[in-house]
């Protein structure tokens, strides 16, 4: 979809639906958001809706950065103790290696 | 075809490009293998037996490769002190280390274990003649399964007082994490070797060059850790790919009885006083399967199996007052499965007797009552009986089950007082030559089948006492004693068949027509596996039944049906459709159906019955799964000749992008055309 198309209001509507479909537990939602308008937002000369955007924009950032901040720590641990864990290990893995603990 | 496809492409255009395509066609047609680069690299070795990996409660044993095999540069050992070149001083890591079997020892292989980092995998030559003394198991079998603990006999625990396997170095029980694989002495390992010198040896002291000659031995284990862990990912269905990583050890009992049992009756039985002789079946070596327990296990089944033939006639005649129980049990190797199972199905009702039922226990052994019954009947016969002193403990065996869960009469019957005499005990040397098995050499198989050797003649007198004690102690008529011989034919040919070639005449009658072919031209192996379909198993069912059963006139039918028939019932006696002998003018075999009082029970310990993966009171080994496992040797070049052909190839294609880049920038430079059009507008 090319935004140069879209009359602003709707650019602000999409801005907005990515925002609030990424509380659903989907940060891939909120990346896309800051991607996608991030030229509308910050690089765009002022329009009327776009302080809105850029706030959206600004706050999606923010929780696309606490989500990589978690799943990081969570993947390295479980990554690394995953052996260790022993019962747990195995009942929360998806996948296990074969031949190496 | 293909010279006329020659004349069909040469008429007209008589090109040489045309004529050498028509020749490589006309050769590939000709030679299979001449479109297959990998048969040209690769030689494949195929008589190769790995070291597998086995787990029990809280170790790991045995070998593992990674994933997509282990590649080293072959070197030949030549003796200890050359180990330092693959361990220290040999420039090509990781070596392949090829060891004669002299050099199959505890402290080399320890060492390369502990620079595991620069050994990428052993591989040992198993000669045919056997070196003077070799043992891989532990100097104490079964120690913490038997039935001396620290609360019960602490002093004879852990061989404390007897070592029973002095010779044993461990090596079936250690954990190595390179494969380990055995080639046998043949042209494959010549080969092998004939690579190694034309390319590996270090010319005058400097190091050999590239192009090495390479092995690489895929073992790739799927458990790991523990049977707990492995039993625990055997189960995991949430997995998106559940898989099963291994497998518990496991067989069938065999037992047989005088007198028979109603199979569908278990549990105590009043007024019934049972005679228990027990042997065991299985035995194991180092590398997988290939196990061959000549005196270990064979000479003990042998002989009760001729013992059990002995009692045939004399129980017919005049039956004891007690019954007589034959058992053999399999998985013995592997702290008691068999033996623990059964004992188990006993104390808890799913076996036809129960441990009250059992009057006293022989297992080819010695106890006070039964020892005036044995020594009386050895009068005339080629050995003497001893007694050991009261200090000495049972030699790992089945009765050490019994006496764990009951105070039970018991002997142990064996050719050693203290350590054992055996010199390869559970390896792969215990084979037909450790019992003196030999044949005069010019005889025919069938020939070598008849011949009763001096270890037949020595094995028959053993049995021969052992079946006038049983009948003895089964309260038997003691006039008819002195009738009850063993037979030295059958216990030769079953010498012959356990030990030299189970695919012989005898067998092939004794047999069912279904399981023929599990009949070998080689011996059969005696590892209990985990298929619960293991060849002495099999064998020794149908020859209990041949040798103690009745062969009855019924047809195939209703062999498959007989309670149909009103003297008949499946629940005391099983019936067993055997193939028969060929009879001389005829090519049909005569099959028959014989009758007899003899079971299959299960022999998977007790522990996952249980569920108790963890358990220190049973059996808890499980062999892992394996997808393949494969050698083979190539020619491997330096690391810095593939580095630099990557680099060539990876040039090149930036060369290439960068060229076609430009050239389509200025594409209008470089192809624009030469000529005007002509027809200028003027």
């Amino acid at each position: 979809m090319n935004l140069e198309r879209l009359p602003n209001e709707e650019k602000l509507t999409l801005c907005r639906k990515y925002y609030f479909g990424g509380f659903a537990f989907l940060p891939f939602l909120w990346l896309v958001n800051v991607v996608w308008f991030f030229k509308e937002a910050f690089v765009k000369p002022t329009y009327t809706e776009q302080l809105q955007i850029k706030t959206y924009v600004k706050r999606s950032g923010l929780g696309l950065l606490l989500w990589v901040a978690v799943l990081t720590t969570w993947i390295t641990i479980f990554q690394h103790f995953r052996a260790e864990w022993g019962e747990v290990g195995d009942y929360l893995s998806f996948t296990i290696p074969l031949g190496i603990p | 075809m293909c010279s006329n496809m020659v004349r069909c492409l040469g008429d007209g255009n008589t090109s040489l490009q045309k004529l050498a395509t028509s020749i490589v066609f006309f050769f590939c047609l000709s030679d299979v293998s001449c479109n297959s680069v990998e048969q040209k690299i690769y030689v494949e070795l195929n008589n190769t037996v790995p070291c597998v990996r086995l787990l029990n409660a809280t170790h790991q044993i045995g070998c593992q490769s990674s994933i997509s095999g282990d590649t080293g540069v072959i070197h030949v050992l030549e003796s200890e002190a050359d180990l330092e070149w693959p361990l220290s001083k040999g420039p090509n890591p990781p070596y392949m280390v090829l060891l004669e079997s002299s050099l199959f020892t505890r402290s080399i292989m320890m060492k390369m274990k502990n620079e595991s980092n620069r050994v990428a995998g052993v591989a040992v030559v198993v000669p045919n003649t056997s070196p003077p003394e070799f043992s891989p198991h532990t100097t104490c079998p079964n120690e913490n399964t038997g039935v001396y603990s620290d609360n019960y006999g602490p002093n004879l625990a852990h061989c404390n007082t007897t070592v029973w396997n002095p010779r044993g170095n461990g090596l079936s029980y250690e954990e190595f994490d390179f494969p380990v694989f055995s080639l046998k002495e043949d042209n494959e390992t010549e080969f092998i070797k004939q690579c190694y010198l034309d390319h590996n040896r270090a010319v005058n002291g400097s190091a050999p060059q590239y192009p090495l000659c390479a092995m690489q031995l895929f073992s790739h284990m799927h458990a790991v850790t523990n049977t707990p862990t492995c039993m625990r990912r055997n189960d995991i269905n949430f997995s998106i790919n559940p898989e099963m990583v291994c497998d518990p050890l496991g067989d069938y009992n065999v037992w047989g009885s005088i007198r028979p049992y109603n199979d569908t009756v278990f549990g105590h039985k009043e007024n019934e006083s049972v005679v228990i002789a027990a042997a065991r079946l299985d035995s194991r070596a180092f590398f997988w399967e290939v196990s061959t327990g000549a005196e270990g296990s064979v000479s003990g089944f042998v002989t009760l199996l001729a013992a059990a033939q002995a009692l045939r006639e004399v129980t017919h005649e005049a039956p004891p007052t007690r019954n007589i129980l034959f058992a053999f049990f399999q998985g013995e190797t592997f702290d008691y499965i068999g033996s623990s199972r059964m004992v188990y199905d006993m104390e808890n009702g799913k076996f036809v007797i129960d441990l009250d039922n059992i009057h006293s226990v022989l297992e080819i052994g010695q106890v006070k009552n039964l020892v005036n019954n044995l020594q009386s009947s050895t009068a005339g016969l080629s050995f003497l009986l001893v007694e050991p002193n009261v200090s000495q403990p049972l030699p790992p065996s089945s009765l050490q089950r019994f006496l764990r869960a009951q105070p039970i009469p018991g002997i142990v019957l064996a050719d050693h007082e203290s350590a054992f005499n055996n010199r390869y005990y559970e390896s792969f040397y215990d084979n037909a030559a450790n019992l003196n098995l030999t044949y005069p050499s010019d005889l025919s198989p069938e020939e070598q089948l008849e011949f009763v050797t001096d270890t037949a003649k020595s094995l028959t007198d053993v049995a021969t006492v052992v079946a006038r004690a049983l009948y003895k102690q089964a309260g038997g008529n003691e006039s008819l004693v002195n009738n009850i011989k063993a037979d030295p034919k059958i216990v030769t040919q079953m010498l012959y068949g356990f030990l030299v070639s189970s695919n012989n005449s005898w067998f092939q009658a004794v047999m069912a027509p279904e399981l023929k072919n599990i009949l070998k031209p080689s011996p059969p192996e005696y590892y209990v596996g985990v298929a619960m379909s293991s060849t002495p198993t099999r064998l020794v069912q149908y020859l209990l039944a041949n040798l103690t059963g009745a062969a009855t006139n019924l047809t195939q039918s209703q062999c498959q049906k007989p309670d149909e028939l009103p003297n008949e019932s499946r629940q005391m006696y099983s019936y067993l459709w055997v193939q028969g002998i060929v009879p001389p003018n005829s090519t049909e075999r005569d099959s028959f159906c014989v009758r007899a009082s003899v079971r299959l029970t299960k022999a998977v310990s007790p522990a996952f019955e249980l569920g108790e993966y963890a358990s220190k009171d049973y059996s808890t080994w499980t062999e892992s799964r394996w997808k393949f496992i494969k050698a083979r040797i190539f020619l491997v070049a330096s690391r810095d000749l593939e580095m630099l052909t990557l680099g060539v190839g990876v040039a090149v294609l930036f060369t290439s992008l960068l060229v076609t880049y430009f050239i389509s920038t200025k594409a209008d430079v470089l192809f624009s055309s030469t000529r005007e059009p002509a027809s200028a507008a003027y």
